[in-house]
């Protein structure tokens, strides 16, 4: 369990149009190249750890595992939002987004959601 | 020495930016219209210099280094971030820093004994401090002092402490010499839960909000006490709740009742709007 991890890995994506763009391609192959991708030696602390099952949750997109795991809601719900808005369409955008995503997390009710 | 002329809370949602244009929607006219009440509220008090007071969403500041409370003592400062020109269609802009109140409210070789503020040179300010100075101040020509509480990475600071923030800003703009006149701008919500189970569904706690605009229509600080002490039911109101303390940290420091109190109800969570004014 590394909530810390799950937020960074979300708040480093959602801030960059090329790194939104980049995971919404291929997110499991962005996943992997993150993870081996920490800033060098001489670089600020920059670790890169996710469980399997994080790995997995991040490579499927799936809001309701990444709710579950301790996801802060502010950053899941915008990070989602960013990396299906390229799936909008007139009859399943951004209103059908909330529906669904409420729809995932509302049963789970308040999660711990602090690292 | 200068004086504390006006200090406003408003909401800072970033979706307004897109929604609340002509021709106006039914459900943002009250919105609307409160915001223009302080426009006109802000221009008539003759503001030198402005406190801006917000919550930066995991932007400038993430769990990696997360302070309290930072005061920004930069010349000048970036508004907006990518992700927030895409998502909310705002804007970039450039505010101009007040350097001297900066250094009056951090202490410039120690730091006040009411507060410990972390001090940022370098900050990109997000919709918090942004929206609420574009809609209360759209020139973006009086310089500014933005001060970061942080409401939402647990642990936050606790009540009492938005308390000596407010109280604090008061006797440190009390001490300056100078003739300057100064507002305080916060910002933040009632009752919010974007990402929680009850994300963009109205308000998630209408008793919450129907109470926490009592407060500042009081200037019931004990009321506001009592309940915000409680971690527990601030996030039962919804995950981004806390943010309502930033209104709480204006009530302490002008002292009294708020001269108006509204809670504006649109397709959104409820929008605080409170406002004291000496003019």
């Amino acid at each position: 369990m590394s909530r810390y991890m799950i937020d960074k890995f979300m708040r480093q994506v959602e801030l960059s149009d090329a790194l939104v763009a980049a995971y919404a391609a291929d997110p499991g192959a962005f996943v992997d190249r993150w993870l081996g991708e920490p800033g060098g030696p001489d670089a600020a602390t920059d670790d890169r750890v996710l469980t399997d099952e994080e790995r997995a949750a991040f490579a499927a997109r799936d809001f309701e595992a990444l709710y579950a795991l301790g996801a802060h809601p502010y950053l899941l719900w915008h990070f989602t939002e960013a990396v299906h808005a390229h799936e909008f369409t007139a009859e399943s955008g951004w209103r059908e987004l909330v529906e669904r995503y409420r729809a995932a997390v509302a049963p789970q009710g308040v999660v711990d959601y602090i690292p | 020495m200068a004086d504390l002329v006006l200090a406003a809370a408003t909401p800072h949602n970033p979706l307004l930016w897109r929604a609340m244009r002509d021709p106006m929607p039914d459900d943002l006219a009250g919105v609307a219209a409160n915001f223009d009440r302080f426009r006109r509220a802000f221009a008539e008090h003759d503001v030198d210099v402005v406190v801006v007071i917000g919550t930066d969403h995991l932007r400038q500041f993430s769990y990696d280094n997360s302070p309290a409370f930072a005061i920004g003592k930069a010349d000048a400062y970036h508004g907006t971030w990518e992700n927030e020109v895409r998502t909310f269609g705002m804007e970039y802009v450039e505010l101009t820093g007040h350097r001297q109140l900066a250094d009056r409210l951090a202490g410039r070789q120690v730091q006040p004994e009411a507060i410990d503020f972390s001090v940022s040179l370098e900050w990109r300010l997000d919709h918090s401090f942004v929206i609420p100075l574009q809609y209360v101040r759209p020139e973006l020509d009086v310089p500014i002092v933005p001060i970061h509480t942080n409401a939402s990475m647990p642990p936050v600071p606790s009540v009492r402490r938005f308390i000596a923030l407010g109280e604090h800003v008061r006797a440190a703009v009390e001490a300056w010499e100078s003739d300057a006149r100064v507002a305080i701008l916060t910002s933040g919500h009632m009752a919010n839960d974007v990402g929680g189970p009850r994300t963009f569904a109205g308000s998630p706690d209408p008793a919450f909000d129907a109470a926490a605009a009592g407060w500042m229509r009081d200037g019931d600080l004990e009321g506001a006490i009592d309940v915000c002490s409680d971690f527990e039911r601030m996030t039962e109101a919804g995950c981004m709740t806390y943010q309502y303390l930033n209104a709480v940290a204006a009530l302490a420091a002008m002292g009294r009742a708020a001269d108006f109190a509204d809670v504006a109800e649109s397709r959104f969570a409820s929008s605080p709007f409170f406002l004291w004014t000496t003019r």
